[in-house]
């Protein structure tokens, strides 16, 4: 072959075929349809909660003011539904990083013949949707004075999470080798001692993934709230939200206002989180759908 | 410093069809560097992870020092063990991955950092101790993970194919300063390898084994000059032991059809396997028995040369001075040092002399 | 011997056995129990709690409106996940593939755009669109449509289903769109090269060689977003509460009206397992799936 020939060919293989102005329009047309269809109820959310006279409505506010956040401060109580909502994802997160831990490692090491059976077992749980055991565990959650209580508030939470996150937690130690703990074993520490000395420094990538799900499921999880909280002191702001509700006339009175400052404080420390572990989290979803 | 008893150790793994380890038993005097060797799936990793912990035996018995240690737990039992991997802990320094034992030990921090520096300096690591494994280079890595299981003193060292992961121009360096480190030491020890030449340079005595059997014991010597069966006798020396089939016949052995070599005493069977090492043939031009063959190819190794001969239909490597190189296709004659035949049965591969 | 080794991880296994123990299996088993009993928070009944057989799902399958719910669900879970979650998170794949391909900047906007609609809390994406839906002054009909110079429509009292269903599907096609992306970039480019060096057209090259390397997943993709629609409850409860009358009371709804509104703990009980006995066969078909697939 010439060598003419030879870089008319590499040519057309490596660069990609020029697109159409048609397309490029037709593409571009999507795209704008598509972020104006998922961003247009952010831009109200935005701008109404600075909003003196908010509506339900998409508009500039004509004098921009951070009164409304003053105000559900003060009038609406929000610090606290913040605070509780803070107090009880974190705990969760807590609680959900140790038995997570625990049971994920064990999963993982564990020697037994059913062990695929109990994996199998952890995923079914998973599937199963909260608002058909909500019904049950408000009874639980009654006959067992957990209603009303911090306590019954996290260990539900944590629990829920649970399935999804062993499984996660035991693939992130399926990758740890076994000789790192052993090599503990060996130098005199227990297998309590290995698991926290050296296995979890080693796989704490994971322990962040497991974590950062666990507070933003517990942040953002309303069913359960609903069912076990109806005293004041203990609102977290999903509560706060539906008080705001309550206060209508005959026809449903929203005052947007209200629900667009807190859904600001709600929603941001979610975008925040997220959009600082993203390639993380991303990772993590696929690794869901493929690896079972 | 501690003797070592194995009894009757038996295995399986519950995924496979034979043993692991079957009927093992051996015995590992105070002070001695014991090297187990086979080829891979033999069963002598299996049989040293047993010693520190990490497996369980089936059945039989595994003593420290007269006392079982079948029912303790890994850390319980003074032992250290060097991984083929090192498992040296990422996320410490190298000063903190060599301190790691001694921190459950009862001792003040000043005796802590005494023992480490010591060891340290032992093993020329004191430049390195603040970097972590990652910016280690395998030598390196290798030496912490050594300096990690000889600051504990522990009563036996346990050694898993440590020099594996090392090129060969380190591994062989290394070698030799382990063996003088663990004379120096004076500790039991332990150590795994397939490499038939590490053993036999490292080792006061060899254990060869094969599927999970132990096929002979002894020092480097008694399985090199009188290997037990066919197996030892192959696995053992660089290059291997020529093989030749060959039949008793009018008071003499007859290899491969046409050579004829001296019949030791007494040996009363009729068709043999034939044991000869490249250094008990001799090419020699002068001797009016010697056999003739054909050079296939001469080695030359620089202190000496391996020359392949063709002699009927068998292929034998011969031992010559570094300065003979015949050509390919030259006739040579080979005469054999008859104190250096060995035969074996050739259907069950056992020594017969 | 073998559970002795084990006995550590077994132990370890412990702190999260109880609390699956006690809030799923535990409420499972007891959703099945009260569901045969005539539990109740107010009324005659709960003065006198019995066991009552399959007395609550006879009632259960001869209510009208019960299968009027199953109806909705479906119509719900077709709607929403299977034409819109799975076909927009689809096609917003492969758009947004494609204009990667072509350095388009544009598609990581659109991609963040579809992502932070999923990431964030679904009681705000419910608020969100009860926000767009309202009829006076709503973004929907006082901005868009009145720019259009249309009269306002009543989303919520005309058009519920629909509407329900647009704020879901909002909300869910992130998670499809991120499988198929994941999918997509999994196809080495040389095919496309291969392909397109053999003649074959764009369509041809989606056709022959993009659509099979998806096959696998499609399945399981669909059905995992249709077991997740399944349970949905919020934005529907948030949007219309079920209504006008029962237009879009999905099954969950039932269940949470039927214990909480009507205090009947065991008709709800009997909703709610109901509800589990069809997620756990399409979950024994998805695991199933999965690991043949693995």
């Amino acid at each position: 072959m010439t060598p003419r020939a030879e870089t008319t060919v590499a040519r057309t293989v490596a660069a990609p075929r020029g697109a159409s102005w048609l397309e490029t329009i037709a593409v571009h047309a999507v795209f704008a349809l598509v972020v104006v269809f998922f961003l247009a109820p952010f831009v109200w959310l935005f701008t109404a909660a600075f909003d003196g006279r908010a509506q339900a409505y998409i508009r500039l506010p004509e004098q921009p003011t951070v009164d409304i956040f003053v105000r559900i401060f003060t009038e609406h109580d929000f610090a606290r539904a913040l605070g509780n909502s803070v107090l009880v994802a974190g705990a969760t997160m807590l609680l959900d990083v140790v038995a997570v831990s625990l049971a994920g490692y064990s999963l993982s090491r564990l020697d037994l013949r059913f062990k695929s059976w109990i994996t199998y077992a952890v995923l079914l749980l998973q599937t199963m949707p909260l608002s058909a055991t909500m019904v049950p565990i408000y009874g639980l959650a009654q006959a067992l004075g957990l209603r009303n209580s911090y306590l019954g508030l996290i260990l539900i939470h944590a629990a829920i999470e649970l399935p999804f996150l062993i499984w996660l937690m035991k693939g992130f130690f399926d990758g740890v080798p076994r000789y790192l703990e052993e090599a503990a074993w060996l130098d005199g520490r227990s297998k309590l001692r290995a698991l926290i000395e050296i296995v979890l420094p080693v796989a704490r990538n994971g322990i962040g993934v497991v974590a950062g799900l666990s507070f933003l499921a517990a942040w953002s999880e309303v069913l359960m709230m609903i069912i076990l909280i109806d005293k004041q002191d203990l609102k977290t702001v999903p509560l706060a939200f539906y008080e705001v509700l309550r206060t209508r006339g005959g026809y449903t009175e929203v005052q947007y206002g209200l629900i667009a400052a807190m859904g600001v404080l709600y929603a941001v420390p979610v975008m925040a989180i997220f959009f600082a572990t993203r390639r993380m989290m991303v990772r993590g979803l696929i690794a869901t759908s493929r690896g079972l | 410093m501690a003797r070592v008893e194995y009894e009757n150790v038996s295995k399986r793994f519950p995924t496979q069809d034979r043993a692991a380890i079957d009927d093992f038993t051996l015995d590992v005097a105070d002070g001695e560097l014991l090297v187990l060797l086979g080829p891979s799936g033999c069963g002598k990793t299996t049989a040293l992870r047993m010693l520190a912990g990490l497996e369980h035996p089936d059945s039989g018995d595994i003593r420290i020092d007269g006392k079982s240690v079948v029912g303790l737990e890994p850390k319980d039992r003074d032992v250290a063990l060097v991984f083929q991997s090192y498992a040296l802990y990422p996320h410490m320094s190298a000063k903190d991955n060599i301190r790691y034992p001694l921190r459950v030990k009862h001792m003040n921090e000043a005796e802590r950092e005494r023992r480490v520096g010591q060891v340290a300096e032992m093993l020329s690591l004191t430049a390195l101790l603040e970097r972590r494994p990652a910016r280690l280079s395998g030598g390196e890595q290798q030496r912490v993970a050594l300096a990690r299981a000889i600051v504990r003193q522990p009563r036996v060292f346990l050694m898993d194919e440590p020099l594996s992961n090392l090129d060969a121009k380190l591994r062989t360096h290394t070698r030799t300063e382990l063996k003088a480190l663990q004379r120096q030491l004076g500790t039991t020890t332990v150590f795994v390898t397939h490499d038939q030449a590490e053993a036999m340079t490292l080792a006061d005595r060899i254990a060869v084994m094969d599927r999970g059997r132990l096929l002979q014991l002894g020092t480097p010597d008694d399985l090199y000059l009188r290997p037990v069966n066919l197996f030892v006798a192959q696995f053992i020396g660089s290059p291997p032991m020529n093989i030749l089939a060959a039949e008793v016949r009018d008071g003499a052995l007859l290899a491969e059809g046409t050579w004829r070599l001296p019949l030791p005493r007494g040996i009363a069977a009729k068709s043999v396997s034939v044991g000869i090492r490249p250094e008990g043939i001799e090419l020699d031009e002068s001797s009016p028995d010697a056999q003739v063959g054909e050079v296939l190819v001469s080695e030359p190794l620089g202190s000496e040369t391996i020359v392949d001969v063709k002699v009927g239909g068998a292929l034998v490597k011969v031992r010559a001075a570094p300065q003979v190189r015949p050509d390919p296709g030259t006739r040579v004659h080979l005469r054999v040092d008859p104190s250096a035949i060995r035969l074996f049965d050739t259907a069950s591969g056992s020594a017969i002399a | 011997m073998v559970v002795a080794r084990n006995s550590a991880y077994l132990i370890g296994l412990t702190p999260a056995a109880l609390l699956l123990s006690l809030f799923f299996v535990g409420p499972a088993l007891w959703a099945a129990y009260s569901s045969l009993t005539n539990l109740a928070l107010v009324g005659i009944d709960a003065a006198n709690p019995r066991f009552i057989g399959l007395d609550n799902y006879a009632r259960l399958f001869s209510d009208p409106d019960f299968w009027q719910v199953i109806r909705n669900s479906v119509t719900f879970v077709v709607g929403s996940a299977v034409i819109g979650q799975f076909g927009l998170g689809l096609g917003l794949a492969l758009l947004i593939d494609h204009a990667e391909r072509r350095r388009w900047w544009f598609a990581t906007v659109a991609y963040a755009a579809v992502l932070l609609a999923w990431v964030n809390p679904t009681l705000i994406a419910g608020f969100l669109w009860v926000a767009m839906y309202d009829f006076f002054f709503g973004s929907l009909n006082h901005v868009f449509l009145s720019a259009l110079g249309l009269p306002p429509v009543d989303w919520l009292g005309s058009f519920p289903m629909p509407a329900v269903i647009v704020a879901n599907v909002w909300r869910g096609t992130a998670f499809t769109m991120i499988i198929f992306l994941g999918a997509l970039k999994t196809i080495p480019p040389d095919i496309y090269e291969a392909a397109r060096i053999d003649g074959a057209g764009t369509w041809r090259r989606f056709w022959d060689h993009t659509i099979p390397s998806l096959r696998p997943i499609v399945a399981l993709t669909l059905l995992s977003i249709t077991m997740s629609t399944f349970g949905t409850f919020i934005v529907i409860q948030a949007l219309t509460n079920g209504g006008p009358g029962i237009a879009t009371e999905v099954i969950a709804l039932y269940a949470f009206d039927s214990a909480f509104k009507s205090f009947s703990i065991g008709y709800g009980s009997a909703i709610a397992a109901v509800m589990l006995a069809l997620n756990l066969v399409f979950a024994v078909v998805y695991l199933r799936w999965s690991r043949a697939r693995a």
